[in-house]
């Protein structure tokens, strides 16, 4: 299929509900609690109700709860689609895209997309407690190493963009601060009240030089529900519709041997030329982003990647504050984001995308709110990634 | 030879990689049709898909593409290390072709530090790859 393609079924599906649980270092509770209670609250958000559910899809690499099980618990009996895909945050857009897919085809007619997990009080993904014969990828070639940890392999990427393009860590903490100031307050956030200025930034041990501790995101318990429906069913659901116009999955620069020689590159670049083509909708018409950000150098690769910024000119936007939610040109990480508001791996953002569009995110409601960028990890590790463009009806 | 926890669980399509490691050997799989290198060991030639494949020792010479200094290691085996450098290495044979490795050197890492492979036995039939700064290689100092 070439990057022209123009097949996809733009915002046939819709975002009709989104539900979240608190996000914390310590849940309490189970992965299949936190589950249960924010597809509960997607559900009545959109105006539905549990029996209305036929279908579910989520993912994961380290704690997660299965469709199946949440289906029986929830005596759910006529499941028309299910997907549970293994990996972690390069696939959080994947199933998105997937359940749009599903409903615009009619096969389904309304699923709820979640992610739960505890991942700091359960399931740490460390690397070293992650049991080598279930990992399909290459960990198997670098574990011994002691090369195990995501921050290890994004450090040594952000490294080989430092040295092309001169990018200095500060260039990388004002990502950190970015998307911490957008945090401060946001009650959802992890860090609501805690600010970060670069001095604090610089001043952070060193994890994996060149990065700091705030270069990495926050270890997180809490789980986010989406409800996926036709765009015609969700006109009569309580809620401005947040059509799914696009989606895309690929791209991405895998630790090997896949052909890239310049790991300077974004390999969100793959991705966003698909999504752009897939929702008919390029960069200049973007109000705002969520990047995948589970780490701080991603975020400037992909801003790269996705066209908003040329190799090596993100730190000078940085400065210009383009990217600030308040006043700025394009707008991100508008809630804080994985560094600060918490790791739901990455369905946090999609909650955070539905509310700028509808208009429901306070005090941190962006000027311009009709169409958002949210995308998955850019393809470092697992070799792809995903994206989708959202856009309100 | 010390034994790691963390290992690797080698396969049918690993277990000669992980055993020549163990010697003190780097391989990579060769194709037999287009003559291209495939790392990690893999069951199919990744760049003309054949089968025809056999794993061979390769010179274990490259040139340091990125690195990185661990600070922080959730590795049991490597904290005694800690702070450690982790390299990622562009092997000679192929320009695709990039290895991590803990670095064995006297000065800090720099891109195109030119380095050798210095496998290490960590277990039964398994080995990880080490780098070794080739000394002769090294920029004189002013
Ligand atoms: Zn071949």
């Amino acid at each position: 299929m070439s990057v022209g393609n123009t097949s996809f079924p733009r915002g046939k599906a819709a975002i009709a509900g989104i539900g979240c649980t608190e996000f914390s270092k310590n849940s309490g509770v189970t992965t299949f609690t936190l589950a249960v209670r924010a597809i509960k609250a997607a559900v009545a958000d959109a105006g539905l109700a549990v029996e209305d559910i036929d279908g579910l899809a989520t993912f994961g690499v380290n704690d997660s709860i299965s469709p199946n099980v949440l289906a029986q618990a929830l005596g759910i009996q006529n499941m028309n689609f299910f997907l549970d895909q293994y990996f972690g945050g390069s696939v959080s857009l994947s199933v998105l895209g997937a359940a749009s897919l599903a409903v615009s085809a009619g096969v389904a007619n309304c699923v709820v997309v979640y992610r739960a997990l505890n991942g700091r009080s359960q399931v740490r993904l460390n690397g070293a407690n992650a049991a080598p014969s279930r990992q399909p990828w290459d960990i198997q070639f670098k574990m011994a190493q002691g090369y195990t940890i995501p921050a290890q392999e994004m450090a040594m990427y952000a490294r080989s963009h430092m040295l092309r393009y001169g990018t200095r860590s500060e260039d990388l903490g004002r990502i950190a601060v970015l998307s911490r100031t957008n945090a401060v307050d946001n009650d959802r956030a992890m860090m609501k009240g805690r600010p970060l200025t670069l001095d604090d930034y610089l001043a952070s041990p060193m994890v994996a030089d060149p990065f700091h501790l705030f270069d990495i995101c926050l270890e997180t318990d809490g789980a986010v529900a989406i409800v996926v429906t036709s765009t015609e069913r969700a006109g009569d659901l309580p809620h401005r519709p947040v059509k799914i116009q696009g989606a895309a999955w690929g791209g991405g620069i895998s630790m090997v041997n896949n052909g890239y020689t310049d790991l300077a590159v974004s390999p969100g670049k793959a991705v966003a030329e698909k999504v752009y083509a897939n929702a008919g909708i390029g960069p200049s018409e973007i109000d705002f982003a969520e990047f995948y950000d589970c780490f701080t150098y991603p975020v400037l690769s992909q801003l790269e990647g996705y066209g908003f910024a040329e190799p090596g000119g993100v730190p000078d936007m940085l400065q210009d504050g383009i990217f600030d939610r308040a006043g700025g040109q394009l707008p991100i990480q508008t809630h804080g984001g994985l560094l600060s508001e918490g790791y739901i791996h990455g369905i946090n953002h999609v909650f955070e995308a539905v509310q700028q569009i509808r208009g429901d995110a306070a005090h941190r409601q962006v000027a311009r709110h009709d169409v958002g960028l949210v995308t998955g990890q850019l393809g470092y590790i697992s070799g792809y990634s995903s994206a989708c463009l959202l856009v309100g009806g | 030879m010390k034994e790691h926890r963390v290992k690797p669980i080698p396969n049918m399509d690993t277990a000669a990689y992980f055993g020549a490691l163990a010697d003190g050997r780097l391989m990579a799989t060769h194709c037999g049709d287009c003559s291209h290198w495939t790392w990690p060991p893999r069951p199919v030639c990744s760049r003309c898909h054949g089968e025809n494949l056999s794993l061979d020792t390769v010179r274990g010479t490259g040139a340091i593409y990125s690195w990185i200094v661990v600070h922080r290691s959730t590795t049991p085996d490597m904290m005694e290390y800690v702070p450690y450098t982790l390299a990622l290495v562009r092997l000679d044979e192929q320009d695709d072709i990039y290895i991590p490795g803990r670095l064995l050197s006297d000065v800090e890492a720099f891109r195109g530090m030119r380095v050798q492979a210095d496998p290490k036995k960590i277990g039964e039939n398994i080995g990880d790859v080490i780098w070794k700064a080739i000394e002769s290689d090294l920029p004189v100092s002013p």
